[in-house]
């Protein structure tokens, strides 16, 4: 998958029916009906860590168990990792302006989640011991294969998809962060030179 | 617009030639009928474009919506079928609830329309290649449809005309379906596209070359060879790939004889029924919502194909009631465009290496001309014509990973080697294929907006269908694993390679121009854009649109010397 793609994996955001009128403020400060906020210059890389910065859309337990879910999905390692790329919060933001479907796609997965830790572990996700939170999704991250002894077709299974579809979410927005775009080891510049393609001798190219 | 254009009246006088729409081909007008001396006025729908907006360095980080901004939701939900409308630049694209168009109940058409100085050139696939006698001619060689009434030979020289000055690149092949241009140096391949030429060729004896694309790969003609940093469709800094307000406009205005009117959305050819000439157009100013009226001696409409039908359509008289130039009836009839969604995708695990944030980015993939259907291949039983691939295999980072955690994070990071082959197919010309006025629906301009029937056929669903079953084949003979295959009719429109509509012919009867993209109708009136196609082929069409244009600008300069307009 190209990074393009990802950045649209999660599910297309939707609109609220009352925003404002696309005004833009310019970095001039002249509202600019006819740009994009991107082409006016605008940089919302800082927004995310505001300080005092509270949720729009979830509740305070969505929240945490967003960040404690992203932290088990894309870990701190030897770099930083989801909970500190604050996906959280980014998802936040784009949830609070998704169509109501959206919200409540996004919502029916958390929600999946917390009711597999109580039918199991009788608590909700966050509160769940490490262990345990692992133990649980490695349970779900796996899509179930059909049987190759008789040939039995897969059949779907919900529990993998609420998986897949928030894992996708967290990682949409972890790849696309700053922190996201230094762990796949980019430079900041956008030009490295002329293409230069296969570079192997005729007939060689491993 | 500038208040100096407001200043000097650009509607006190009569203009030579009226230019509307300033994209691929009406860029090329203005240039071509203002470099020859004629006074000219050129008519944007849009308002000017600055390189100050272009966005093509600024990372997703800085966006607040990382591409879901809510504010595309609500304004382009049809522009945002097209990859190219971004977060970054959705501006440029229409707003879908100022500019509606309707459909008849289950037969869905996506319309990608820009409003803006340079039209779609800002944000076009750039992909570059030209006809052969295969395609003006494939009704003589296989019995459908009609044959243009020009060949080859007749668009030979504007092709390398256009190239020269656009700047191609690309690989001559000497392949029967393609013919080679003017090329740039071509770019280069990916060790798994060299594969698949290899192994292509070896197996099946078909070319896979380089694309060709309207992209610098050296400093052409005042503008700097590209510097592969990626996504085309936000700007260039360098102005590297094509686009006509940097190009083509640019030179229009330099040489004094161009006046760009901004902001203007024509409504109409207004006719001077005494002489049945068109005597100017009235357009509606996109600001004011003032009518205004400019004169000319001649109009050239390039509006992009369904934009200049719709304007024929909405300038009905007395003498035309049925709109203007279709005394024929086929104004509106034939509409094409290419169809998609049949190819395949894998893996080619035989490649080692890692995924690497750092390297160039080509804007630009590989190419497999058309090789069914050919003069070597013969005929096939189950279709007509047929369909290109585009695709391309490079080492990416592996956000399909399984699993999570570390065990994720490091699997993005090792990368996976992907190739992928998808089809371009032809769109047979239909005449049930059409669009009309809808008499119930208005754009925020009050001018009546156009109502799109078409469907891909059978003909088009069995290339599709073909083009999965190659392209796995192809894959495979590469070496590709896991691999999957796409044999979907996308829905009409998803090419953005609307064609026809106001064909040419050399029967009045049957076709609203002439060989020179003159209406049989209206002698001074004239339409350069896509809608001209007799056939689709399946190649990107935007060369052969430019080409046909500069053609038909020499016609008319022909014509106004010798007062024959």
């Amino acid at each position: 998958m190209k990074r393009r793609e990802l950045l649209k994996a999660g599910a297309f955001a939707g609109a609220v029916a009352a925003l404002r009128p696309p005004i833009v403020q310019a970095q001039d400060g002249k509202a600019n009906a006819e740009l994009t906020p991107a082409q006016s210059g605008v940089d919302a890389s800082g927004d995310l860590a505001a300080p005092g910065w509270k949720p729009k859309f979830f509740d305070e337990h969505q929240n945490e168990t967003l960040i404690v879910l992203s932290d088990l999905m894309i870990p701190a390692t030897d770099t930083p990792g989801a909970k500190e790329a604050l996906v959280n919060r980014y998802i936040d933001v784009v949830l609070a302006a998704e169509k109501p479907e959206g919200q409540q796609k996004f919502l029916n997965s958390l929600s999946f989640l917390d009711g597999e830790s109580m039918r199991r572990y009788k608590s909700a996700f966050r509160y769940l011991k490490r262990e345990d939170q692992d133990d649980l999704l490695h349970a779900l991250a796996y899509p179930k294969a059909g049987s190759g002894w008789t040939g039995e077709a897969a059949t779907s299974d919900p529990a993998h998809t609420h998986f897949e579809f928030l894992k996708q979410r967290i990682a949409g927005a972890f790849y696309s962060s700053q922190i996201g775009e230094k762990e796949l080891g980019w430079d900041g510049a956008f030009a490295h030179g002329p293409y230069k393609g296969c570079e192997h001798a005729e007939g060689s190219h491993k | 617009m500038s208040g100096l254009y407001m200043l000097q009246d650009p509607l006190a006088q009569t203009y030579d030639v009226i230019v509307v729409g300033s994209g691929a081909t009406g860029g090329w007008a203005a240039k071509q009928m203002s470099e020859a001396g004629f006074k000219v006025a050129l008519l944007e729908a849009g308002r000017a474009v600055s390189p100050k907006e272009f966005t093509e360095h600024m990372p997703a980080y800085k966006l607040k919506y990382r591409d879901h901004s809510p504010e595309i939701a609500r304004t382009r939900p049809v522009q945002k079928q097209c990859y190219a409308c971004m977060e970054y630049n959705y501006e440029w694209f229409v707003n879908d609830l100022e500019n509606p168009y309707s459909t008849p109940q289950g037969k869905p058409f996506t319309w990608q329309r820009l409003r803006i100085l340079g039209g779609r050139s800002l944000v076009w696939g750039r992909q570059s290649y030209r006809m052969s006698d295969n395609d003006f001619k494939a009704a003589s060689r296989d019995g459908y449809g009609d044959d243009w009434p020009i060949s080859y030979a007749d668009v030979a020289p504007y092709y390398d005309l256009v190239e020269k000055y656009v700047g191609i690149t690309g690989a001559a092949e000497g392949n029967e379906m393609l013919p080679d241009g003017q090329f740039l140096p071509p770019m280069k391949m990916s060790c798994g596209e060299v594969l698949m030429r290899d192994r292509v060729k070896a197996k099946f004896g078909r070319t896979v070359t380089i694309g060709r694309a309207a992209v610098l790969t050296q400093n052409h003609n005042g503008r700097l060879g590209c510097h592969y940093c990626g996504p085309c469709e936000r700007g260039c800094s360098t102005f590297s790939y094509f686009s006509s307000p940097f190009t083509t406009v640019k030179d229009a205005q330099a040489s004094g004889n161009c006046t760009l009117i901004t902001n203007a959305v024509v409504s109409h050819v207004d006719m001077d029924n005494a002489t049945n000439k068109a005597r100017g157009v009235t357009y509606v100013d996109r600001l004011t919502r003032q009518v205004k009226e400019i004169k000319g001696k001649s109009v050239i409409l390039c509006a992009q194909a369904l934009e200049s039908t719709r304007i024929l359509l909405n300038s009905s008289t007395r003498e035309y009631p049925n709109g203007l130039a279709n005394s024929s009836g086929a104004l509106g009839h034939y509409l094409m465009d290419h169809v998609v969604g049949g190819g395949a995708y894998g893996k080619l695990p035989e490649l080692k290496g890692k995924a690497n944030a750092n390297e160039p980015a080509r804007p630009n993939g590989i190419y497999i001309p058309r090789f069914r259907n050919t003069p070597t291949s013969g005929k096939n039983s189950r279709f007509l014509r047929g369909y290109g691939f585009q695709g391309g295999a490079e080492m990416d980072f592996n956000f399909g990973a399984e699993g999570y955690g570390t065990q994720f994070k490091n699997a993005v990071k090792e990368g996976v080697y992907q190739i992928s082959l998808g089809g371009f197919g032809e769109s047979l010309a239909r005449w049930d294929n059409y669009v009309e006025i809808d008499k119930d629906l208005k754009d925020a301009w009050g001018i009546p907006a156009l109502r799109i029937a078409m469907t891909h056929g059978e003909n088009e669903a069995a290339l599709m269908e073909d083009a999965a079953v190659t392209a796995a084949e192809m894959l495979e003979a590469t070496g590709a694993k896991d691999i999957k295959v796409q044999a979907n009719v996308e829905m009409p429109g998803m090419a953005i390679h609307e064609l026809g509509t106001a064909r040419m012919g050399t029967d009045p009867k049957k076709s609203v121009l002439n060989t020179f993209n003159q209406t049989h109708d209206v002698k001074n009136l004239f339409v350069m854009d896509g809608a001209s196609f007799v056939s689709s082929a399946c190649q990107n069409p935007t060369l052969s649109m430019m080409a046909i244009a500069v053609r038909a600008c020499a016609n008319l300069i022909d014509r106004f010397k010798k007062s024959d307009v």
